[in-house]
This record gives structure tokens, sequence and C-alpha cells, in this order.
């Protein structure tokens, strides 16, 4: 299944809100994301990452406004709403009992686009028998049926919350190198939450920043990191002497670390030709998530985002 | 969905499936025996000839042996499997799929998360019919003989025939399932499901005893020292009818006044026992759905 690059946003929320009881889980998120990237999903614990996803898959029902998929409103308990999008939960639930074949037999059972040969092509080639029982598979083999059975349910867009929080470190790399070769093949939509920043940046195409129930940043990771640059500047230069906004600085005995967010135009001039006495770099992308989840008081910066995320 | 439930209960279906292997043997034997001292004692000779009276001896000694004896687990058995099967399936199904957090995994499939629960909820209750009505069928048979001489309103009889032990069986289920819900742990479902439902047998059990909907009082002729020796455990009893439950015999002059349970309230008692079992299972079972289709919010 390919889907086109169109205008219809793969993913659109709409001042999506989520209250529990008294309190906000997740509040006035605004952000579209292109069909066909993959995005990563950031935030501190309790940032409403989770919320966001089960309000996607309609787990959850919102409290205000709507989240859409592909131009189609997401709807608690619908089927049709649940066909459009894959679940990958953390720690990757799987019937313990089940052997590989009933689990996909389950999947099979519950979904009429299930892709039978998909789910057993994917499986042969991780050389995990289908005789096996789920409990008797490594946790990175676990991961890999419980992504097999999210890509073979064929919806256009798959979820994954913290999808590697449980896998070693070439576990990880091989997990995540098959979701970029799933969503290259089939032009999949993944979102993707996870703590490390730094396998991320090696995933994504498209970033949303959650930062205590608020979306904070959003946008193409490329116009993101273009938007930035990290200044090296005299310890008295005043904020205000310093081009664009101050997201983050760092102050030693003589100078001062300073990231700011700058249109990519006067970002890119600044570093080719510093002020005398300052230095100027590219943001890391790590290093510019980083800054922002320091600091959640930042108000949302939409570089990169089309329309309506304004602050 | 057939699969799916049939593929995730198999256990429970197995281990009850065990223990209807087990009860059916049990009964088997019993049967067996109940019906060899029934014609050795040569009650049912008795009984064609007289209708039960001058029968009493015989009959006490009976009862005795079968309700003493090899009886006695039958008792044990009506009281606690029902709601030890009953929450060994209605515990897992939402418990452990809480408990485990494969229930992410179950509601994010094509079919929405109600329509999964009445689907597997139509399943397995039908199962569990067809299961109560087979261990009814043969506790029923292996207690047959003593239908013709005891009084089956009461235990064991009154809960192992009829009705009863079929909506005993889904009043347990139904509490576990909702146990399950609410607490999110199966074997905490299971424990909280099978207190609950040992409450609805104390109701059961008051209902069959001091609460009798259905006791009829009625004023019986009699004679010199046949009224003094009236009492309410006389075998056959005062009423003249071998199944009928004598709660009070009281001499007023010429005449005994008799409070008792007919014999034949028999089904109209298994209808209101089994309907309050069938409405406290269904009731907790509705409120698991409805639950779960609120928990969105």
């Amino acid at each position: 299944m390919t889907h086109e690059v169109s205008s219809v946003p793969a993913l659109r929320a709409d001042r999506l809100g989520k209250r529990y009881g008294h309190t906000w889980g997740l509040r006035d998120c605004t952000f579209e994301v292109p069909p066909g990237s993959i995005v990563g999903l950031v935030g501190p614990n309790g940032a409403g990452k989770t919320t966001l996803l089960a309000l996607t898959v309609g787990l959850l029902a919102p409290t205000e406004g709507q989240v859409a998929l592909f131009g189609e409103q997401s709807r608690a308990q619908d089927a049709a709403t649940l066909a459009r999008v894959s679940y990958l939960a953390q720690d990757h639930p799987l019937y313990r009992g089940f052997t590989v074949a009933d689990m996909f037999r389950f999947g099979r059972s519950l979904n009429p686009s299930w892709d039978a040969a998909l789910a057993e092509a994917r499986v042969a080639e991780l050389d995990i028998p289908l005789k096996r029982k789920v409990k008797s598979l490594s946790g990175g083999q676990q991961a890999q049926v419980a992504l097999t059975m999210a890509l073979a349910k064929r919806a256009p867009l798959l979820l994954l919350d913290e999808p590697v929080a449980s896998l070693d470190p070439l576990a990880r790399l091989d997990f995540m190198r098959d979701v970029v070769a799933a969503s290259a093949e089939s032009g999949l939509t993944v979102l993707v939450a996870s703590h490390v920043i730094a396998e991320l940046e090696r995933l994504c195409d498209w970033l949303l920043v959650l930062n205590g129930g608020r979306l904070q940043l959003t946008g193409a990771v490329d116009d993101l990191v273009a938007g930035h640059a990290v200044l090296t500047v005299p310890r008295d230069a005043a904020n205000g002497a310093l081009p664009g906004r101050v997201i983050e600085r760092t102050d030693s005995d003589r100078h001062s670390t300073v990231l700011v967010a700058v249109p990519p135009a006067a970002a890119a001039a600044a570093i080719a030709a510093p002020p005398p006495g300052w230095a100027a770099e590219p943001a890391g992308f790590e290093q510019l998530v980083l800054a922002y989840l320091r600091r959640p008081q930042v108000a949302t910066v939409a570089a990169g985002a089309r329309g309506k995320a304004a602050a | 969905m057939i699969w799916v439930t049939w593929r995730q209960h198999r256990p429970q279906a197995m281990t009850a499936l065990g223990a209807l292997v087990v009860v059916a043997v049990y009964a088997l034997v019993l049967g067996r025996w109940t019906r060899s001292t029934f014609d050795s004692d040569a009650i049912g000779a008795c009984l064609a000839r007289s209708g039960g009276a001058g029968c009493g001896a015989a009959i006490t000694s009976f009862l005795h042996d079968v309700q003493g004896g090899a009886g006695m687990p039958l008792n044990l058995v009506l009281l606690v499997i029902p709601g030890l099967l009953g929450a060994t399936v209605g515990a897992p199904l939402l418990g452990q799929e809480l408990e485990r957090g494969t229930w992410q995994l179950a509601w994010t499939q094509t079919v929405p998360r109600t329509r999964w629960l009445v689907a597997k909820l139509g399943l397995i209750i039908a199962g569990l019919v067809v299961y109560g009505a087979a261990v009814t069928a043969v506790v029923s048979w292996s207690l047959s003989p003593l239908d013709q001489i005891s009084i089956r309103t009461q235990p064991p009889q009154f809960v192992g025939e009829g009705v009863a032990l079929t909506c005993s069986l889904l009043c347990a289920f139904g509490l576990a399932l909702f146990a399950g819900l609410l607490l999110r742990n199966t074997i905490g479902a299971m424990v909280a499901g099978y207190v609950a439902w040992e409450l609805c047998v104390g109701i059961a059990l008051l209902v069959t005893g001091p609460l009798q909907p259905f006791s009829v009082t009625k004023t019986i002729p009699c004679a010199g020292a046949a009224c003094a020796a009236a009492s309410t455990n006389s075998v056959p009893p005062v009423t003249g009818n071998l199944g009928d439950l004598v709660n009070s015999v009281t001499q007023v002059g010429d005449h005994l006044v008799v409070n008792y349970v007919p014999a034949s309230t028999f089904w109209p008692l298994q209808f209101v026992v089994g309907g309050i079992f069938l409405a406290i299972g269904l009731a907790a079972a509705g409120a698991a759905v409805w639950l779960l289709r609120r928990r969105t919010t």
C-alpha cells in the first residue's frame, strides 16, 4: 500500500486536549504530520506522549479538540479508526502462552486487512520459528514479532510507544532499521515515542516535542536544525544583543554558550561570518531537543510547521 | 472471534473438562451405589406397596447412609465447584489482559473493544450453559433415587438439579469478570469473584431456608396418640408426601396446623434461586461491558 504525498496530513491534531480528573494530560495540541514521514515524539515522563498515542488510536476519547488520520476524524470504539492505525504499545505486549503462529492467527481473526504472507515472510527472515511460544523468545524477538503484527495489519499509520526501551543495543539497531525499511517500502507514516534521542536522530525526519502536556516544538528535523544556532559569546553580551530568540544560555567564567532560534538564513549567515569575538556553529539535534526539554516554560516554537501552531 | 476466544480460554476449558470428568466418575459411582442401596433396602417395593407409609425406617436408614457417607463430598462439590470454575473462567477475561498489558494489543486490532467483549461473553456464556447442563444431568442421574423419597427443595438436590447449578456458574463468572476489570489482576479477581459468589450462595440458602417464599400452612385432622406423636421430622412427614419439607407442626385440639414447603415448589423455587444467581451474574457482566465502553473518557 503506497500513499502518495498529498496535501492531506497523515496526522492532524486540532486543539487536542485530554483531562484526567482535574489535571490535563494533554492540552491545546495543534500540529500536522505529512504522510510518509517518520516522526519522533519526545518528552519527559508524564509529558503526554502515551496520551497522544492513545487518542490517535482511539483507546481514549479527547476531552476537547480532535485528531484526524488522513483527513478522517479518530473516534474511540470505532472500527474504521482502528483500521487506519497500528499501535505497538510499550513493552510490546503479546500473549505469552501463544505460539508465533497463534499470534498471527489472532491478528488474522481480528483484522480484515491482515497480510499473512508479510507476517510469515518477516519472521522467516528473522529466523523466528512459527511454532515457538512467545514466552520462550528473547526480548528482541518478541519486539520483532510485535512489530511484525503491527506491520501485517497493513494500516497506513504506525504508532510505536518506546519500542526499544527493553532491548539491547544490537536489537535496538535492528528494530529501528526495520522500521525505516518498512516505512520506505510501503510509504508508511511512523510515529515513534522515545527517550533515546540519539536513536531518533538517525531515524526521524519530523519532530514533536511534548512538555508538561503541551506541544513545545514541532516541524521537519532539517528545518528545526537549520533554524537554530549555538553561539559562543563574551559573558557580558546581553540576550537582547543576540540574534533570534534565546532558548538556553549557559554562562561560564568568560564566555556564554547560547542556543538561539533564528530564521535559517540568519543562522547560516551567523555561522558563516560570526561577529568579532563570537563563535557560531550549527545546533546539534540532540543538543536542541535537550535544551527544549530542560526548559518547559519556553513556549511553542513551530519552526518549519505550517499553519496554526502559533504560540 | 471464535478461534480467539477458544485459544485464549483453552486452559480454563481443559480445567473445566477435567473437573467434569472427575464429577462424572464420582457421580457414576455414587449413582450405582445409591441404586443398589435403594434396592437392597427394598425401598422401591415398600413405596410401591404403601406410597411411603410404613417405609419410614428404611428411608431414614437409606438417607442416613447416602447423606452421611458417600453423598457428603457431593454437597461440598456443589457448594464450591461452580464458584471456583466460574471465577476461573471469568477472572482472566479482563483481569489478565489488564494485568499483562495485552489489552493494548487486543483493543487496537480492527475490532472495537465493546464488540470484542460482547463476542467473547456470548461464546463463553454459551459454553458455560452447555457445561452447566452437562454437570446437572450427571448429578441429577446420580441423585435420582433420592428424588423419590427425599426433600428436593433442599441441598444437595436443590443446588445440583434443575437450573440452579448453571445459573450459579454464570453468577460466579460474571462477578469474577467484573472484579477483573476493577482489580486489573487475575488472582485478585478470582478471589474477589469467588467470595462475592459465596455471598450469593448465602442468599440462595436463605431463600431455600428461613426466607422460603413458598411455604404453606394447612390443617390436618388427627386423633389421639397420633396428634401427640406428630413432629417436624417424621418419615413420611405428617403431610403424607415424602417430598414435603415440614417447618412446624402445632397441635390445636384434634387438628395439626402444619407449616411446610410442598415438594411441588421445587421448580418455582429453582426459578427464583436461579433467577437471583442469573440476575446478579448478568448485572455484573453488563456493568463490565458498560464500564469498558466508558473507560475512554
